[in-house]
């Protein structure tokens, strides 16, 4: 039997051989993502259900949400997946200087992202698109805006405590806590992102365009 | 004794600095030491949720008698009881609140946030939880969630009063309930108990997957913990799923949504399926590592393996996969699509068949046994009995048609008992005492033990098992004067029996309350393996274990039912024992 | 351990083998497939069934890109695939028993 499978994993990259095979942090981030799936499941779902129960209730793509401008967030977003994971690919090789300036681009263009939803929400609601039954008046009914707002609304909170890490890690990587040895706060922090990404990706399709 | 079994070092662990008082009981990291903290905290709330069937039993006992006043109904608010008289609004919250907390708040922390934390690291070998400061988390979000959900009895308009399952639309619109601020509160307090569950749930999962001791394979882990790693898994996939529901609900509330309102389009079926899809794994949520205890103790006290160990975990699996295919039993009144209902109803029957596998390695276990009907013994048996009861009463309503007749009334509360108290409850007093010594270092009074066992089983039946009838007969839920319905009269005396019952039942938890505290101060030192078991907790691990558990990290050779094997001179042989194990000179206790 | 060793000899590739110009093909196949995504309400005129499948379909790709490469999951161990998949049948049984009903 392997003599160093109970060694209590600190971060560090140690990937046992006993178990899942990636190191503690690696697996938990995965794990917590496998709860997230099940979380956006039940709003995305739920839109889904009722929309198919009350198909009136909603517009066609483009009556009533932007999607060009979202489009091009969504653009924006996959981008700082791509620089996500090029901060990634720096540490691995131990380069700190590309490595804080791919993470610094990730967090600005997640910020951008977070910047272009504020705006579209202020230009919805101030043509009647809100998320409550009282001040509704834009194209379908209530439970459009209803949906709309909560599964991105929730999207983009997930989006924001993603900027969050991302500055915090901005941080540590100028104190010079990660090294090619030990930077599994990058790659979990890298995971969640795309996560988020990758959500936004559904959410986009079958929000605005179908 | 080989030397595996009796080294301790005061500290197992790399740091050497001594912990301040607060690091080290209050904000702790040390997994025993949270599981020890989740124990306290939801004792107390078993207590509260205690009492609040005290107050449902008084009502449903004297429903219209102003000679009966509540005792120490003075101490309530006019607005909850007044002149002795519970008021109809205070009973429906005293309903919901019971079920909520009693299964939010207690079973469910008593069975995993206490043994999933104590048990898991002991269990496989491992020093500490994969991640020590979201375990701390964990705790310190459960808390304050406690605290919002009892903030929400002394708020203007009462507490929640919708029924734990609160069904929109009339959790959905204050001006049904009066309840304002109390729902609001209910929600916000369990979405934050779902985070502290979410983060217990990741690191549960994690830490069976990869912080295995040497040769600790798969099919060596004891069943508790392959109890609580599957139920983990049932946590962390069906609570996101309640959260996403209480939070449509709680914007219906607040901003207005409509999720749920139908005079705006919303679909109060909806809610009905996104909970019952959380809300019936978070049953298996709740019987699952009761059964992994109980087969713990029943193998340790017959002397025997566990019949049919493979077997055993094949069933808790399967009973957390099937899990997910029955929601809708729960709904089989809605006016749901027949052939949905039907699908339901046969996944519902197919789910009893791994559970009555279950029941039938037990049996086979204890058959021919060595047995030991010491107090955990006692426990564990029962629990095999009543949960038998309680599955065959959930046999009748899982059978859509039979279910017409019994949906909502007191047959299903019958059931739920059986299985919640009669089950859960049981499994987790005998737990309590299985590993009390481990925890404390110290035993139970076994006389007191006892006569809580006997008092407890007795009444525990002769309040439940009346309900089977009162379901038939038509008695329906939640009902805060059954007499304004002429068939429902005659059961006066039945449901004042019942009452009369469970207040012997409550007032007999006293005593296992005194003896958990008192065996604290006084109890008997404990060795460090009372019970001759098998698995590490006991055998390589002192009561209770230091900091980091293990002086070195532990071998395992074996599985951990290896009970009067012929191939040993004593009748247990340790997982981490290499070679045949002489017997051991401390006494177990066998009585 | 093992894997520190692994790095010192894998340079810019890391055990898995992706190269940064994989994740710029992977970054001009996600921006494509997203042009053609949004062509599909508004341009193409497509039947209302067909545009949600072939919708359905782009955004699944799309996804799929992302968890294999940018989250590194096609060099996984297959254990970690198998355990990431668990979720997606239970998502799929909830909305798709739920739309019976309405």
């Amino acid at each position: 039997m392997t003599t160093h499978a109970a060694a209590l994993d600190r971060g560090g990259m140690d990937a046992t051989e006993v178990g899942m095979g990636v190191y503690n942090m690696k697996l938990g981030m995965w794990v917590f993502l496998l709860s997230e799936v099940m979380f956006f499941t039940s709003l995305i779902g739920s839109y889904i259900i009722l929309r198919s129960a009350h198909p009136d209730m909603f517009a066609q793509p483009g009556e009533v949400l932007a999607v060009n401008l979202t489009a091009f967030n969504t653009f924006l977003l996959i981008c700082s997946s791509v620089t996500m994971v090029l901060a990634f690919a720096a540490i691995e090789r131990g380069d700190q200087a590309k490595l804080k300036a791919w993470l610094i681009a990730t967090a600005l263009i997640g910020m951008s992202f977070l910047g272009v939803q504020v705006y579209e929400y202020i230009q919805l609601s101030s043509h009647g698109f809100v998320p409550s039954v009282e001040g509704y008046s834009a194209a379908g009914a209530p439970l459009y805006g209803s949906t709309f707002y909560t599964m991105t609304g929730f999207h983009g909170f997930h989006v924001f405590v993603g900027v969050l890490a991302l500055w915090y890690l901005v941080i540590q990587a100028f104190r010079g806590k990660y090294t090619v040895a030990n930077h599994g706060a990058v790659e979990i922090t890298g995971l969640y992102w795309h996560f988020v990404d990758l959500v936004w990706i559904i959410l986009f399709t079958i929000v605005y365009l179908i | 004794m080989a030397t595996t079994l009796t080294e301790h070092a005061p500290h197992a662990d790399a740091h050497h600095h001594e912990l301040s008082f607060v690091r080290k009981y209050i904000f702790s990291e040390d997994h025993k030491i949270i599981g020890i903290q989740f124990l306290f905290m939801s004792l107390f709330f078993l207590l509260v949720g205690g009492l609040l069937a005290a107050i449902m039993r008084w009502q449903l006992a004297y429903p219209t008698d102003a000679a009966n006043p509540l005792p120490g109904g003075g101490l309530f608010p006019e607005t909850m009881v007044n002149n002795g008289i519970i008021l109809p609004e205070f009973y429906n919250s005293a309903v919901t609140m019971h079920g909520t907390i009693m299964i939010f708040f207690a079973i469910m922390p008593l069975l995993v946030g206490v043994f999933a934390n104590y048990l898991i690291p002991l269990q496989i070998g491992a020093p500490d939880m994969a991640f020590p400061k979201l375990n701390m988390a964990s705790f310190w979000t459960a808390f304050p969630a406690g605290l919002i959900m009892l903030a929400g009895f002394f708020v203007e308009g009462g507490h929640s009063s919708a029924g734990w399952t609160q069904y929109a639309p009339l959790s959905a619109d204050p001006e049904w309930t009066g309840v304002y601020a109390g729902q609001r509160l209910w929600l916000i307090s369990m979405i934050i108990l779902g985070f502290a569950s979410l983060m217990g749930a990741v690191n549960y999962i994690t830490t069976v997957i990869n912080m295995r001791a040497p040769g600790m394979t798969w099919f060596r882990i004891p069943l508790p913990t392959w109890a609580l790693f599957i139920t983990a898994i049932l946590i962390l996939l069906a609570i996101p799923v309640l959260t996403g529901a209480l939070i449509m609900l709680l914007f219906d509330q607040t901003i207005g949504t409509t999720f749920f309102a139908s005079a705006t389009g919303g679909e109060p079926l909806l809610w009905q399926h996104m909970f019952w899809f959380f809300g019936h794994p978070e049953v298996y949520i709740l019987i699952l590592p009761g059964m992994g205890f109980v087969s713990e103790i029943i193998a340790a006290g017959s002397r025997k393996p566990i019949f049919g160990y493979a077997a055993m975990v094949l069933a808790i699996i399967a009973i957390a996969f099937i899990g997910w295919l029955v929601w809708g039993h729960h709904m089989f009144q809605s006016g749901m699509n027949p052939m949905l209902g039907m699908s339901f109803m046969v996944t519902t029957m197919i789910i009893a068949v791994p559970s009555a596998i279950k029941v039938f390695n037990w049996l086979g276990t204890m058959w021919r046994g060595d047995l030991h009907f010491h107090t955990p013994m006692l426990h564990a048996v029962a629990f095999v009995a009543m949960f038998v009861i309680g599955g065959l009463s959930g046999v009748f309503v899982a059978s859509t048609p039979v279910d017409i007749f019994l949906h909502d009334t007191y047959f299903v509360v019958a059931h739920i008992h059986y299985v919640l108290f009669g089950g859960s409850l049981f499994a987790i007093f005998g737990a309590i005492t299985f590993w009390y010594p481990k925890m404390f270092g110290r035993m139970m009074n076994s006389t007191l033990g006892k006569i809580h066992f006997w008092l407890t089983l007795i009444f525990f039946n002769l309040v439940f098992f009346p309900m089977h009838n009162l379901g038939i007969a038509g008695m329906m839920r939640r009902i805060y004067d059954f007499t304004q319905y002429e068939y429902l009269a005659p059961f006066q005396g039945l449901q004042l029996f019942i009452s009369w019952s469970a207040f012997v039942l409550i007032g007999a938890q006293f005593i296992f309350a005194f003896n958990f505290l008192y065996s604290l101060f006084r109890g008997e030192k404990a060795p460090q393996n009372p019970w001759h078991a098998n698995s590490l907790e006991w055998t390589a691990a002192p009561s209770p274990p230091p900091h980091g558990n293990f002086a070195h990290t532990p071998t395992v050779y074996r599985g951990p039912y290896e009970y009067s094997h012929p191939d040993t001179p004593g009748d247990y042989w340790p997982q981490n024992e290499p070679g045949p194990a002489a017997p051991a000179p401390e006494p177990v206790y066998a009585e | 351990m093992e894997y520190a060793e692994a790095q010192a000899g894998a340079g810019a590739a890391h055990e898995g083998g992706t190269s940064t110009k994989a994740y710029f093909v992977v970054f001009g196949t996600l921006a494509v497939l997203t042009v053609i995504e949004v062509l599909i309400p508004t341009r193409l005129g497509f039947p209302k069934n067909v545009q949600i499948i072939l919708l359905v379909f782009l955004a699944l790709w799309k996804a799929l890109l992302v968890a294999l490469y940018y989250m590194h999951l096609r060099y996984e161990p297959k254990r970690l695939k198998w355990m990431v998949i668990a979720p997606f049948p239970l998502a799929v049984i909830l909305v798709m028993a739920v739309l019976t009903e309405f």
